[in-house]
């Protein structure tokens, strides 16, 4: 079962995991008098929908509130036409740096197993990534970054800004903590995390697990 | 639970004092008759390094009067005296009761050859259930069912159906296939290997890999341990177990089922990267285990680790008598990340000043000492690098020319690791029949040697990799 918003946010506040300003509403009426901070990206939150962006559900780099009005009703569209109606919004500022994902899966042999990797091409298509079994030591976070093939990209080139290693390694071994603690989470995707040189912000959290445990 | 205890536990197994084959068999292609002829005589094939085992072995058999000689007993019960261990090679369906004699025997160990257990079915898994409860009572250890049996070169003992007894050596292998280790044990005779024990898993209902890891760990003749594995129960505490044994023994580990048809599908991005051999390296590296991609590196590796000492620190020279082998191994050693430490100014210069040196050889590494290097100059060489303080080790080729002299270049070598026994010595004698007599000198005194440099670099970098574990 896959964990709504307000779940997935008490879980990273508990395991100290930051994540962007975020403002949940039902229809644009609620947040009409809110202070909205642009840019900002809008997304659905639905336990029918498994990936958002695929869908076209989610809007990054919005400027203005005509903008955000415009998207909402896209969203709506794309949303009825789906037949999807138990739905809500995400807004979030814009946070930038380079898109890293990390995750754990539970393996039937080893138990929790916490995955690393560059988003995009990087995991997507060339699968490149470094994996531990948890739980982890500062020392297996350290070696992961350098086990990647991309493991430059994390320094630095260009279009992507150099990331601070330590608040990544920080966000691991927090992801590993959660992984050990939560026995009823039985996988997690942050996808992105993303780091820029002041620290780790995890913009997507999709956590999966039994919500009544 | 500490070590020394789990060596007295497999001690019934490995270094008995009696021994009954239970389902001894007249019928010479059985496994009844191979298990009691391998005791009786060291091996079913056979072989200079068969020995016939020290200690007594009993023949059961309720309806054979004598089989190779050896008189039979109806019941293990008829047995005088203690029996340490049972070798149990009859129909499934028996072993239920032959266990309850051995129960009543107060046998200590039994390894159970026969098929027809967890393998089959639920049937079969009842059954294993019903002979883990009767040796529970007993106290009793179990090695399979449903494997090959066991083998202890040094103590003579081969109680199982192999080909012959393997040369004693100091590489503890531990397989999961049976079948693998009659054909390891036939091409181990030609390549020089040595083995301390070798067990075949079986269906590891009681005695599991973790036990023969932990016992191998405090058993004086095993120097590194080679693991053929296709699955684990429990993750968890093979981890706990590997990590605390790697630290005093290295361990290889070749791992098939790598590929997976039929991966389940799964609810998230971080599911679908981690495939189950992933997972599997991951947690083999995360206990310092040295992973094989097949069974030349298995035995390369382990035999590599048993007796060469670990790096210091990543940085090797490569010795040559010829240019192009050596730039092929420098390939091989960077694509793998093993890096060639430079020669230094004073290497070089005693290199130059030694008055034996091709006015044209390369002064860096690779080492080239050009075509024509005889064995005083490859001693000079061996010497002058393995002086060189950032030289963790050395790989030394050579190609066959026609004043090459193979036998004094190995002796060159031999004498080098006696003088720097802390630093690995890797050769790569690259020929064939004209070099056969010296690669055997270099194999009889623990010298990895390898046909091809590729196998030269993967030796070495398990060596730089085992530095790296003991490090920390």
């Amino acid at each position: 079962m896959l964990l709504n918003q307000k779940k997935t946010q008490e879980l990273l506040k508990k395991y100290s995991l930051r994540y962007p300003e975020t403002i949940i509403f039902n229809n644009l009426e609620e947040i009409t008098n809110k202070k909205i901070p642009f840019p900002c990206v809008l997304k659905v939150d639905s336990q029918r929908v498994v990936h958002k962006t695929e869908l076209g559900l989610v809007f990054t780099n919005i400027m203005s509130v005509e903008e955000l009005r415009k998207k909402t009703l896209d969203a709506q569209a794309i949303l009825k036409e789906k037949q999807i109606t138990a739905y809500s919004f995400i807004l979030q500022e814009t946070v930038k740096g380079t898109e890293i994902i990390i995750g754990m899966k539970t393996d039937e042999t080893f138990g929790k197993v916490i995955v690393f990797g560059i988003g995009g091409i990087f995991v997507e298509l060339l699968k490149d990534v470094s994996m531990r079994i948890a739980p982890l030591e500062k020392k297996d976070c350290i070696e992961m970054l350098g086990e990647i093939k991309a493991k430059k990209i994390l320094d630095g080139f260009r279009k992507f800004p150099a990331v601070n290693k330590d608040k990544l390694v920080d966000a691991l071994m927090k992801l590993s903590r959660l992984a050990m603690k939560e026995k009823s989470i039985s996988e997690i995707d942050f996808n992105p995390i993303i780091v820029n040189e002041k620290g780790a912000v995890v913009v997507d959290a999709r956590i999966l697990g039994d919500e009544n445990a | 639970m500490p070590g020394y205890w789990v060596m007295k536990m497999l001690e019934q197994f490995f270094e008995p004092k009696a021994v009954a084959v239970i389902g001894a068999s007249r019928k010479t292609d059985s496994a009844g008759y191979g298990v009691l002829k391998s005791l009786l005589m060291g091996g079913v094939f056979e072989s200079d390094t068969n020995r016939p085992f020290k200690g007594k072995v009993f023949a059961i058999n309720p309806n054979a009067e004598d089989i190779l000689g050896q008189k039979c007993l109806k019941s293990v019960l008829d047995v005088p005296g203690i029996i340490d261990l049972a070798v149990i090679v009859v129909n499934s369906q028996i072993v239920p009761s032959v266990m309850k004699e051995c129960a009543a025997k107060k046998v200590k160990g039994v390894i159970i050859i026969s098929a027809g257990f967890g393998e089959i079915g639920i049937e079969g898994k009842k059954r294993e259930e019903e002979i883990l409860e009767i040796a529970a009572k007993a106290k009793i250890r179990i090695i399979g069912p449903n494997c090959l049996g066991i083998m202890r070169p040094s103590f003579n003992l081969n109680a199982s159906f192999g080909p012959c007894m393997p040369k004693d050596g100091n590489v503890a292998f531990f397989s999961q296939s049976g079948a693998l280790i009659d054909s390891v044990i036939d091409w181990s005779l030609e390549k020089n290997y040595g083995f301390s024990a070798v067990a075949s898993l079986g269906n590891s209902i009681d005695v599991r890999t973790t036990d023969f890891l932990m016992w191998a760990e405090n058993d004086k003749n095993t120097k590194a341990i080679a693991l053929y594995m296709e699955g684990l129960k429990d993750g968890q505490r093979f981890m706990k177990v590997a990590k605390e044994v790697s630290k005093k023994k290295p361990i290889v580990i070749l791992k098939s089922g790598r590929t997976q048809t039929g991966m389940k599908a799964v609810g998230s991005h971080t599911g679908n990267l981690a495939g189950s051999y992933d997972i599997y390296k991951a947690a083999f590296r995360q206990c310092g285990l040295h992973i094989a991609e097949d069974m030349d590196e298995l035995f390369e590796m382990a035999q590599t680790l048993a007796y060469q000492p670990a790096c210091k620190d990543n940085g090797i020279v490569i010795i040559t008598n010829g240019g192009g082998a050596g730039v092929l191994c420098a390939d091989h050693c960077e694509g793998m990340g093993v890096k060639l430490t430079e020669l230094s100014k004073e290497t070089v210069a005693v290199l130059d000043k030694s008055g034996k040196m091709h006015p044209a050889y390369s002064r860096r590494n690779p080492l080239d000492l050009v075509g024509d290097a005889l064995h005083e100059r490859y001693s000079i060489a061996i010497d002058t690098v393995l002086k060189q303080k950032d030289v963790n080790g050395i790989i030394v080729i050579q190609t066959l020319q026609t004043m090459t002299e193979p036998m004094l270049d190995a002796k060159a070598v031999l004498d080098a690791m006696k003088k720097y026994p802390n630093k690995p010595i890797i050769t790569s004698y690259m020929g064939g029949k004209f070099s056969r007599k010296s690669v055997e000198l270099l194999e009889a005194n623990h010298v990895p040697d390898f046909n091809n440099p590729y196998k030269s670099a993967i030796a070495m970098k398990a060596l730089i990799e085992r530095g790296k574990w003991l490090r920390g």
